[in-house]
């Protein structure tokens, strides 16, 4: 089922301001949509709004094209996830599980087969008659997920679904959850604050701050093509390297002391931008070990973090100013020395710094 | 075998005692049976008083025993004692009843729901708590008239329980809003995804959790009318239609009509119905005993 947001706004009684406004969004059919954002940004208020669990102050949800602002959250062939799993503490997990397809008067033999075949996919066969207090926080997880599969709903929504487990079976679970997205054949959206998660399962990501949807697109595009200041600084670890400057006669002259000429694509687009305050990002593997014949920096070696394959310099310029270098991990650096390094030219991005959105 | 093996392991997860530990442990003993000893012993003169048939009209200290019956032959051929029985079993039912369902609704609403006056009338609530029910006997009397002159049939026993009803609403609400409290509103989202309307949410997703605390509600409004007295021997004024504790009283309250081993004889039988419906509650109360345990 294709879900669109136009224009979605949400106030809470008794707050001076909206939380979210303006939200314009389009999931198209079995799209793995995640909504990432920083704590309090807003997502569960979004995806509650979804689910017919939060109104709508303003704008029209729609689900294939029916507004559904005023349907009943039964009535609008959902299913969900939460946070904090939310699991009916009286019940079995067998209960728990079939509790939707009961309320809906399914016949016993379907609700059966359904349950089966949900606790035979999650592997909970051996639980389902313990109570939700008398399993594992990682097993809760996957009766919660169970509970949501076995209602075959149009579209599902998990709100941080991982976020109470270690990270190895976190790590599983990203696999198990995008496979059980594909062969549910759903639509599925998905809230998440960790920025892992959204770039390993997601078709889609919605970067969410401030109440504002900040870019839409691929994974691949948030790292390759930040939007604004914003995605940049939240997408990717380590973070970022922003350099505040200026371009002077095409050439971008940092506050750091440092000039750079960008290639010919980032100089078009830099044309207009004659004389004014801009902001160079560049990733930790951007830069290149030994010196070019321009584009060079000198820094000092200030902490190594040594990761095996790969090592990172945080290092520091002479007049203070640190950045983060990624270099691999067979390079031999030492902590106090200064080394040069220069940049990659198809590496860097530019942003206004007025308006931080991205030139180009 | 296996059983020798472990005799010498030491399993408690506990600190072993120490001499000091040894002692405190069996102070604690001789408290706790002087406590116990405190609350069986008027129980068990109760009982002996009850069953003496050489106890004539008081009961006296240092009378010899010999078993006999005709204290309860007394009770139950020459006083209305079966009607007081089934007089307080009924309003205790009733009473018990209309609190659960309505500190159902009440308890459920105030936690869950947002609404105007929300705060102001639990705070009313609570302040009118303070206020003790026959402080109203007066206005009891004239609201009484003023119903029975439109509704001949509502009974004075109609209103008792009423009274009891209202106290035990208001006082229970707050019990019940926060229990419900500290269960996550998650649930509710959960249940109503999943095809639940607003009473049916309470009725097969807080209800059944709230149980232990329901159970305790139900007891102690079904004991409530068993242990006053004050009400009842102001409002009722046939004494067919009086409850245990206003029955019993006629029992003592004359010299012309002195009958103590008869009263405790009716004392031994008041507490049947209430042990009767804790054994009922039994496994719902411990229940709520122990998953509060475990949550702590
Ligand atoms: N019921 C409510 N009433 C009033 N304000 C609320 C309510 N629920 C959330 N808010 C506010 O809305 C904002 C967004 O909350 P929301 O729960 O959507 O954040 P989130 O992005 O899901 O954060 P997190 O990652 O921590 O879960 C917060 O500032 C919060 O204070
Ligand atoms: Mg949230």
């Amino acid at each position: 089922m294709k879900v669109e947001l136009v224009n979605i706004g949400k106030k809470y009684e008794g707050r001076e301001q909206f939380t979210i406004r303006h939200i314009d969004l389009e999931i198209e059919d079995k799209d793995f949509c995640v909504i990432l954002g920083p704590s309090g940004c807003g997502k569960s208020t979004l995806l509650r709004m979804i689910a017919g669990l939060n109104s709508i102050t303003e704008g029209d949800l729609l689900f294939d094209g029916k507004r559904m602002n005023k349907v009943e959250p039964k009535d609008r062939d959902i299913a969900m996830v939460f946070q904090s799993y939310a699991l009916y503490p009286h019940m079995t997990v067998y209960d728990n599980m079939a509790f939707s397809l009961k309320m809906r008067k399914e016949e016993k033999t379907v609700i059966h087969d359904r349950v089966i075949e949900a606790a035979e996919l999650l592997q909970m066969t051996d639980y389902l008659y313990s109570k939700p207090s008398e399993i594992s926080g990682g097993q809760r997880q996957r009766v919660a997920l169970g509970r949501a599969m076995v209602r075959k709903a149009a579209v599902f929504l998990l709100d941080e679904p991982l976020s109470n487990l270690d990270a190895k079976l976190r790590e599983h679970m990203r696999v198990e959850l995008v496979r059980l997205h594909k062969s549910l054949e759903t639509t599925s959206v998905y809230v998440t604050h960790d920025q892992t998660e959204a770039m390993t399962m997601a078709t889609k990501i919605v970067l969410l701050n401030d109440g504002k949807v900040q870019q839409v697109g691929k994974p691949s595009e948030f790292y390759e093509k930040p939007a604004n200041l914003f995605v940049a600084g939240f997408i990717g670890s380590p973070t970022m390297n922003l350099f505040p400057g200026q371009i002077e006669d095409g050439v971008f002259k940092a506050d750091d002391d440092f000039t750079v000429e960008p290639d010919q694509a980032d100089k078009e687009s830099l044309a207009e931008y004659q004389g004014k305050r801009v902001v160079m990002g560049i990733r930790s593997e951007r830069f290149l070990a030994g010196e070019a014949e321009k584009n060079n920096i000198s820094v000092e070696v200030d902490v190594i973090e040594m990761l095996g394959k790969e090592q990172l310099l945080y290092c520091k310029f002479p007049n203070g100013k640190e950045c983060v270098i990624s270099e691999p991990g067979h390079f031999k650096y030492a902590i106090d020395e200064v080394h040069h390094f220069h940049l990659d030219l198809e590496g860097l991005h530019f942003f206004d710094e007025e308006t931080s959105e991205r030139i180009g | 075998m296996k059983k020798k093996k472990e005799k010498g392991l030491y399993l408690s997860d506990r600190p072993p005692l120490t001499a000091v530990k040894v002692g405190m442990l069996g102070l604690s003993y001789v408290l706790l049976f002087f406590y116990v000893f405190v609350i069986l012993w008027p129980l068990a003169q109760i009982l002996f008083a009850s069953f003496n048939g050489n106890h004539g009209s008081y009961i006296q200290i240092g009378v010899s025993f010999s078993f006999s019956m005709k204290h309860f032959q007394y009770l139950f051929g020459k006083t209305y004692f079966l009607n007081w029985v089934w007089n307080t079993i009924l309003i205790a039912l009733a009473t018990a009843a209309l609190t659960l369902l309505f500190v159902s609704f009440t308890g459920y609403a105030y936690s869950r729901y947002r609404f105007k006056g929300r705060k102001a009338s639990l705070m009313a609530i609570m302040l009118i708590q303070t206020i003790p029910s026959f402080a109203g006997i007066a206005a009891f009397y004239t609201l009484h008239s003023i119903i029975a002159s439109i509704a001949p049939w509502f009974s004075r026993q109609m209103f008792l329980i009423l009274i009891y009803a209202g106290g035990g609403i208001a006082g229970n609400t707050f019990i019940l809003k926060g229990y419900i409290d500290s269960i996550s509103s998650e649930l509710d989202d959960a249940a109503r995804i999943d095809g639940c309307g607003n009473l049916q949410v309470y009725r097969l997703i807080i209800m059944p959790i709230v149980r232990p605390m329901l159970a305790v509600i139900a007891l102690w409004s079904f004991i409530g009318p068993f242990l006053d007295f004050m009400l009842p021997s102001i409002l009722l004024n046939d004494p067919r239609s009086y409850t245990l504790a206003t029955g019993l009283h006629t029992l003592i309250n004359d010299v012309r009509n002195m009958h103590q081993p008869v009263f405790a004889a009716g004392g031994l039988l008041t507490a049947v119905p209430i042990i009767i419906l804790f054994i009922a509650l039994q496994k719902q109360l411990v229940s709520g005993l122990a998953s509060g345990a475990v949550k702590g």
